[in-house]
């Protein structure tokens, strides 16, 4: 009995002695474990604050881009909205410059039929007044003639008035008065 | 019992498999700015086109919207007898028009570019506006730089009374003389209207919605401008 006892004694005692070395093994695993992940989680930690100030600098590079690029899209809308209206105005001064031409030469055509009226009523009048002296002086004087003459420079006299009085309508048109 | 838990105590490895390593950062929690280069307004004013129309008697600015081949839409008031037309783009390019059609029933017309480039497109929305959305209304009032201006759907009202064949929509947002024939655009960048008219009482802006758009360029329901 003694005997067994002491042999059991010495199977645990044993027993023990392994498992202690062996815990002892293990609690040295788990504690390099510790110091691998502990290191580990530094490396993570500083790698995130890495990032995140790259982060951080990337957004302040994007916001500064954005505005350079909001600020340039004004100046050309700017000049964009500086050239549309010079077109405008090109425009407006191409459509001005084709109602002068225009009005020109209305008043071109009338001023010249009024002219050549006023050159044929100076003739009408030197042949009236050489009619007149020929009449006093009992010479022959050819009446119908004269009077024909009359009726064609009043008829291109009345002419050159419409074309003067077309010539101020078209002036109110192309003038908006 | 002392021996046993010894022994399962001792069975504790520690684990070989590395740590999860944590996100560093989920980039959706990321404030960022909004990438103006893709931005609905940015996108919107690109596609919004300033229309000169030098007609036989009036000298006219609105703003038009281009589609694709070339086609820009505008209103027909824009446009009435035009001689020469003229499409200005936001970045200052300028384009020689000519008037393909306008709409016999409705204040809408077509212009065609002589050559239109790498100009960006309008996409249209085939669903109906709804009352409370948000829109922008893009546009060149005053004949002065594009604008975009942010408003909502106020609803429909018969369009009738003002020579449309249906209903137009009504909408608070800020538009003046030269903003017509410009689109009204939704919150993805969708067509969904052209303005056309003002409530001048009340600065209501009304635009055609863009089904009747649809269906004039679908059933090819336009016709030859007026001449001088």
């Amino acid at each position: 009995m003694l005997v067994v006892l002491l042999l059991l004694a010495v199977v645990g005692a044993v027993t023990a002695t392994v498992v202690a070395v062996d815990q002892r093994d293990v609690a040295a695993e788990w504690e390099e474990r510790a110091l691998e992940l502990e290191a580990q989680r530094d490396a993570i930690d500083e790698q995130r604050a890495e990032v995140a100030d790259q982060l951080e600098v990337t957004r302040d590079a994007l916001v500064t881009s954005e505005r350079d690029v909001d600020e340039l899209e004004d100046r050309v809308r700017a000049l964009a909205d500086e050239k549309a209206r010079a077109e405008d105005t090109a425009t407006t001064v191409q459509v001005e410059r084709d109602v002068f031409i225009e009005l020109s030469e209305v008043i071109s055509d009338a001023t010249g039929a009024l002219d050549s009226c006023v050159s044929q009523l100076f003739d009408l009048q030197a042949a009236s007044v050489e009619a007149f002296n020929r009449a006093n002086a009992g010479q022959d004087v050819d009446i119908d003639a004269l009077n024909a003459r009359a009726t064609d420079v009043t008829r291109f006299c009345n002419q050159a008035r419409t074309a003067a009085a077309n010539a101020e309508a078209a002036a109110d048109r192309l003038l908006g008065s | 019992m002392l021996v046993a838990g010894l022994l399962l105590g001792a069975c504790v490895e520690p684990p070989t498999t590395p740590l999860d390593t944590p996100a560093v950062l989920d980039i959706d929690d990321v404030e960022l700015p909004e990438v103006a280069a893709t931005s609905v307004e940015r996108r919107a004013q690109q596609v919004t086109v300033r229309v000169r129309s030098l007609g036989c008697e009036q000298f006219g600015l609105g703003s038009g919207f281009v589609l694709a081949d070339g086609v820009v839409v505008t209103n027909r008031h824009v446009i009435e007898q035009p001689r020469e037309v003229t499409v200005n783009t936001w970045d200052g390019r300028s384009f020689a028009a000519e008037v393909t059609g306008v709409a016999t029933d409705s204040d809408l017309a077509l212009l065609r570019l002589e050559d239109p480039g790498d100009l960006p497109v309008a996409e249209l929305r085939t669903v109906p506006v709804e009352r409370g959305e948000g829109v922008f209304a893009v546009g060149y009032p005053g004949g002065g730089p594009a604008q975009v201006s942010p408003g909502r759907v106020l609803g429909m009202v018969d369009g009738t009374v003002l020579g449309e064949p249906a209903e137009v929509i009504r909408v608070e947002v800020e538009i003046a003389q030269g903003s017509s024939g410009g689109p009204l655009v939704d919150r993805d960048g969708l067509v969904v209207g052209v303005v056309f008219a003002i409530e001048v009482d009340a600065g209501i802006g009304l635009a055609v919605p863009v089904e009747t758009l649809l269906e004039r360029l679908d059933a090819g329901e336009l016709v030859a401008p007026g001449a001088c």
